[in-house]
């Protein structure tokens, strides 16, 4: 197993730093870095989106969440995507427009404020590293499961891989880097699913009947990898060979009857066909008849199901808006009837992508239930090539899971990386290409060491606390801010703070333990169901509040955004007056 | 001074022809330039067609949110919703694993094109090109 894996992991991450180290001679000046001169293609464009789009959240976190937790984490699957379309009705064509690099840029461009820029500023950072840990926490357990190296060891790795990459070829290496990185992710999940669909033939499975417990299909051993607690719903007879209940056991029949058991590490417990599939106690109280609910309970200890799933569904639908590392990539486009087709043809890739996760929660419920005695949910998409094909077929198609896996962290991680050391170079220091390098590696350096504290939250968790937060500051921000002239700045700067404020204090607080039931548990751990409501309010009222401060500008604002191309090329063509139209120069005020 | 006579204006006023070229020529239909000056009329033009943008963009989203989210409050009045399989499968998979996507691409498509008409009748109202001055 681990040979075939590690060659395509290897594989992977080399082919990376040499499309990367193209880009070397190419980047020149901090412009090249920044944007990739903006002369990239739509398809080129869309796929290097979606490539770099596609986190370890989508690669692992959702097959795995749905196969532990339920239907339910579809919503995920279905967020992600329908951020794109929320993204292209609300801001693709005028953002473009806009011609600015970052939030930050766009915020001080059309507001006009200092204070502004670094309220902003920091919160790049801040939802980057949120989102730079389920990367790195994603290639942490791929490597231990891979390689059975320390978690450490992946997270460090690919901290050092990606800041290394960045520092030395900044963005034009990485736009070719990301589309590469799109198809390879699609094949590394599509063809492990279809050919395991093919594999397991068409069978209909007692397990997908709603409201059933699962069943093993065939005669099933199930190796602890470590002391785990179950339950068993009826009594069932077993092989088992080694610690189980405190007796030890070599090779011997036993009747395990209904009710809670505990089993060493390494205890080996084989079932017969028809027999209950164990439940991990680590799972409950989830528990498995309520697989098919088509509710979110995960991070909420199953209280208020029908809140827990609105707060994903708002923080994903508007927070792709919000996201950093995106944003950067709309302004590659040349104009924005680009950006608009841009757009949708990522909302397609990724509607392709996200079916493929799908199906392999299914065939894992069908035919391999006992992964949801892992502790780990993220871990069930690498192990389940290995249970349903055993022999070569299955190794070569676990070594193409964890190839893909890892290029799910470097290209996400990538992407992040460069805003996060965009936003400290740009804003926050001197600019200037020696300092972007030098803050790539610093901020790498320090998503690396964070990634060892949130090992015990799933990476879908993780990925959509940090969409959460997106939603609640800068989805309103760049929301009002195109389409609603009397926004102020001071009513944008106390919708962020208080906003993405409450936000990230709600999810610190869930982080730390504050409230583990009931309404406590649903609003803090998934509050985008208020703070988004919240920071759109501040704003709107705050905006109102002090209309004096409207911009003077905000007619020619509007109308750069606004104005179709046909008219602007014509307008300038005619006057011959730049400073106001042309889009490929930099947002006033910065 | 004597009385006017028939036809003629009376003292101290003064006759005044209206001709009708002249009303055109002061009342122009707001164009490019007016945008471009950020004269009232140019204000007016622009601001009807953000807004004319902003209802077809918020038309479609409020179509994409309410297919997308009206499902979790439908499986919570109805269980019976979450309890019905096709072909085995059951329904909630292929809900939320296949079925929205379609949506999304079809809300998408309809947008764009959408947008796009919007866009040009914009730019044959404000620069028609019979009055370029290279037409």
């Amino acid at each position: 197993m681990p040979d075939a894996a590690v060659g395509a992991i290897a594989f992977v991450t080399l082919l990376t730093i040499m499309v990367g180290a193209r880009g070397i001679r190419v980047a020149r000046t901090p412009d090249d870095f920044m944007v990739a001169a903006r002369q990239v293609a739509p398809a080129l464009n869309a796929a290097a989106i979606s490539g770099e789009y596609l986190s370890a959240a989508s690669f692992l976190g959702i097959a795995g969440l749905v196969v532990v937790r339920g239907l339910g984490a579809l919503w995920y699957s279905v967020g992600y995507t329908a951020g794109y379309l929320v993204l292209l009705l609300l801001v693709a064509a005028p953002l473009r427009r806009f011609g600015a690099y970052t939030i930050p840029d766009f915020a001080v461009g059309r507001l006009g404020s200092r204070g502004l820029r670094q309220t902003a500023t920091a919160l790049v950072l801040v939802i980057g590293w949120f989102y730079l840990l389920p990367q790195m926490k994603g290639a942490g357990i791929t490597l231990q499961w891979v390689l059975g190296t320390p978690y450490w060891v992946g997270a460090a790795t690919l901290g050092v891989v990606v800041s290394c990459n960045i520092a030395m070829g900044g963005m034009k290496g990485i736009t070719f880097v990301q589309c590469f990185q799109y198809w390879l992710k699609l094949s590394a999940i599509g063809i492990p699913a279809l050919v395991l669909l093919i594999a397991a033939g068409h069978r209909s499975s007692p397990n997908l009947i709603p409201d059933h417990a699962p069943v093993f299909t065939h005669a099933t051993v199930v190796s602890m990898t470590q002391a785990t607690g179950f339950t068993l719903t009826r009594p069932a007879p077993a092989t088992v060979t080694g610690l189980l209940d405190q007796r030890t056991y070599q090779d011997q029949a036993v009747s395990l009857g209904a009710g809670r058991h505990v089993a060493g590490a390494g205890t080996r417990i084989g079932f017969t066909a028809g027999a209950p599939v164990p439940v991990s106690l680590a799972m409950e109280p989830s528990s498995s008849a309520s697989w098919d609910s088509p509710f979110l309970t995960s991070s909420t200890g199953g209280a208020h199901p029908l809140a827990a799933t609105y707060g994903v569904i708002i923080a994903t639908f508007f927070g792709a808006i919000g996201l950093p590392h995106i944003l950067v990539r709309f302004y590659t486009n040349p104009d924005g009837e680009a950006a608009r087709r841009t757009t949708l043809i990522v909302v397609l890739l990724l509607s392709s992508f996200y079916l493929f996760p799908t199906v392999l929660a299914l065939l894992t419920r069908m035919q391999a239930p006992q992964l949801y005695l892992s502790s780990d949910s993220d871990s069930v998409v690498l192990a389940l090539p290995g249970q349903l094909l055993p022999g070569l077929p299955g190794e070569l198609l676990a070594a193409l899971v964890a190839a893909g896996a890892f290029a799910a962290f470097l290209s996400t991680s990538s992407g992040l990386l460069v805003s996060v050391a965009g936003a400290l170079s740009h804003d926050l220091m001197k600019r200037g290409v020696t300092t972007f390098r030098w803050c790539a590696i610093t901020a790498g350096a320090i998503a690396t060491i964070a990634a060892l504290l949130v090992v015990r939250f799933s990476l879908a968790l993780l990925v959509g606390w940090a969409f959460a937060i997106a939603a609640s500051s800068f989805c309103p921000l760049m929301v009002l801010g195109i389409w609603w002239r009397r926004l102020t700045r001071i009513g944008a700067m106390a919708g962020i703070v208080i906003g993405g404020g409450s936000c990230l204090a709600a999810i610190v607080s869930t982080m730390l333990g504050a409230a583990a039931n009931g309404w406590g548990a649903v609003l803090l751990g998934q509050p985008a169901i208020w703070t988004v409501p919240l920071a759109f309010g501040v704003m709107i009222v705050a905006s109102l509040l002090t209309q004096r401060t409207v911009p003077a500008n905000v007619s020619q604002v509007m109308l750069r955004m606004h104005l179709p191309e046909a008219l602007s090329r014509q307008a300038y063509r005619t006057v011959g007056q730049a400073s106001w139209l042309a889009p490929d120069r930099r947002a006033p005020g910065s | 001074m004597t009385a006017p006579a028939p036809g003629e204006p009376a003292p101290g006023r003064q006759r005044v022809v209206w001709r009708p070229d002249q009303v055109l020529i002061q009342h122009d239909a707001p164009g490019l330039s007016d945008l471009r000056d950020d004269t009232s009329g140019g204000r007016l033009l622009l601001r009807s067609f953000v807004r004319a943008q902003l209802g077809l963009s918020l038309m479609c989203l409020t179509f994409a949110l309410t297919v997308t989210a009206s499902f979790p409050v439908i499986a919570a009045m109805v269980p019976a919703v979450t309890r019905i399989t096709v072909g085995g499968v059951p329904l909630t998979l292929l809900v939320l694993g296949f079925a929205f996507y379609p949506v999304f691409l079809a809300v998408g498509w309809f947008y764009n094109r959408h947008a796009r008409q919007l866009e040009a009748r914009f730019t044959s109202l404000v620069d028609p090109v019979g009055r370029r001055p290279d037409a």
